[in-house]
């Protein structure tokens, strides 16, 4: 049942990412859904688990670019590993934490993207992440903020104590 | 190797995580095309469910078009079709006034190719009806386009039929639009040659030509072929034509002998028609 819903929360996430996330975009800058995704569902699981689950997705969402194969399967493979390892442990199961947790994963995500895509040009990486990663990484911050919101409402257990879908 | 299983029994996520790293830095190493192409391969994969699914809505989309427009064509056939039969009947009155014979409507037995000929000059089929389905030598044979030969040979559970470009085959031909008669005969691939019409005959390139039924050969008003080309003769006393065939001759499947003639009966054919549309309602 878990793999199920993992399933469909991905393909739903994958399609609103290419469809509809370009629509809402502040200032050049869009939030990262599937990093939230990635959030809701690595939160409280094993980190094993979790770097799974954050190849998978970041791999799925490199199949869009082919040109950086690879490069988001990195960043999310990281992230999932960060999150369920250090971030289960010491965030408080709250909205706000939560928020803070996404806009560091988002900003860490931007980094690694930004130094891959620049080549390692710092000069690039600074321009392009002052420009628009953090701006980003707010907007990612508030989006997973209204999605936990969201799942809280939900009727049964779909959020687990600390998060994890 | 051993090493790798202690890695994994003790260290599992974190090996599991240098793994990940180490593929996503392989991949961001790989050359442009090779990655592109496995993308493109994992995504049509991946997609493939995505892409039945909307290939059953778009087949259905198309049907519910084409059912609409046979539903179209259908309605405009009906009244052609009550049109005709007027049509049909005041002609076969005017034909009892000046005393011809009675119109007659063709049967056809379907019937299956099941052998071909090697000969190059001397083309035939052998379909998979007989004597005992009532197949005469003679019998003409037709597919879904025009005349395609007819039965040279009976035995009784299979014929064979010569093709039109059989070399030894002359069909009798009728301009559909002049009513201008020639001979046709195979020349060579996929032309024929219509004879005997004079240089000061109406034939024009596009014209379509049907058995004329001249000698009884052949019955009246099968589709033969369309005229690609007309040029003069040297002695300007005829004309050089060339014809192509309705039918693809060398990919024959499913044909139709023409296993002969009845009597016009309109209501029969009527009742006919009414009991296929009943059986598809």
């Amino acid at each position: 049942m878990y793999l199920f819903r993992m399933i469909a929360a991905a393909v739903i996430v994958f399609i609103m990412q290419t469809t509809f996330v370009h629509r809402i975009n502040i200032l050049g800058a869009a939030p990262d859904l599937v990093l939230v995704l990635l959030a809701v569902l690595v939160l409280d699981r094993k980190p094993l688990l979790a770097v799974i689950i954050g190849f998978s997705l970041g791999f799925l969402q490199d199949l869009g670019n082919a040109s950086y194969l690879g490069m988001n399967a990195l960043a999310k493979s990281l992230l999932g590993y960060g999150i369920s390892r250090f971030a289960s442990g010491y965030f408080p199961d709250s909205a706000l934490f939560r928020g803070l947790l996404l806009f560091l994963a988002a900003l860490a995500s931007d980094i690694i993207a930004l130094n891959i895509t620049a080549s390692f040009n710092p000069g690039d990486v600074l321009l392009s992440f002052f420009r628009y990663s953090l701006l980003s990484a707010v907007y990612t911050a508030v989006a997973g903020i209204l999605v936990f919101g969201v799942l809280g409402l939900l009727p049964g257990r779909v959020v687990r104590p600390r998060g994890g879908y | 190797m051993q090493i790798i299983s202690f890695l994994f029994e003790k260290h599992p996520d974190k090996t599991v995580l240098a793994v990940a790293v180490m593929a996503s830095l392989l991949m961001l190493n790989g050359d442009e095309r090779g990655k592109n192409e496995s993308a493109r391969a994992i995504s049509s994969f991946l997609l493939y469910p995505v892409e039945r699914t909307r290939s059953y809505f778009v087949s259905v989309d198309r049907l519910r078009e084409e059912n609409r427009t046979l539903r179209e064509v259908a309605v405009s056939l009906a009244h052609e079709r009550e049109r005709l039969s007027q049509f049909m009947e005041e002609r076969n009155r005017l034909r009892q006034l000046l005393g011809f014979r009675m119109d007659s409507f063709f049967q056809f037995l379907p019937c299956e190719v099941i052998a071909r000929s090697s000969n190059r000059f001397h083309h035939s089929v052998t379909v998979d009806r007989g004597a005992d389905a009532g197949v005469r030598a003679g019998m003409a044979v037709v597919g879904y386009r025009g005349l395609v030969g007819r039965v040279a040979q009976v035995f009784p559970t299979s014929s064979r039929i010569l093709l039109l470009n059989n070399k030894s085959v002359y069909v009798s031909c009728l301009d559909k639009r002049s009513r201008v008669v020639g001979m046709l005969n195979w020349e060579r691939g996929d032309l024929f040659r219509l004879d005997y019409i004079g240089s000061e005959e109406d034939v024009q390139q596009g014209d379509t030509l049907i058995t004329s039924g001249l000698g009884r050969v052949l019955p009246k008003g099968f589709p033969v072929g369309t005229i690609l080309e007309v040029s003069d003769d040297r002695t300007e006393l005829s004309r050089i034509i060339s014809v192509v065939s309705m039918s693809e001759l060398n990919t024959l499947e499913e044909l139709f002998i023409v296993v002969g003639g009845r009597e016009w009966n309109s209501r029969e054919m009527l009742d006919r028609l009414g009991n296929i549309e009943e059986k598809q309602e």
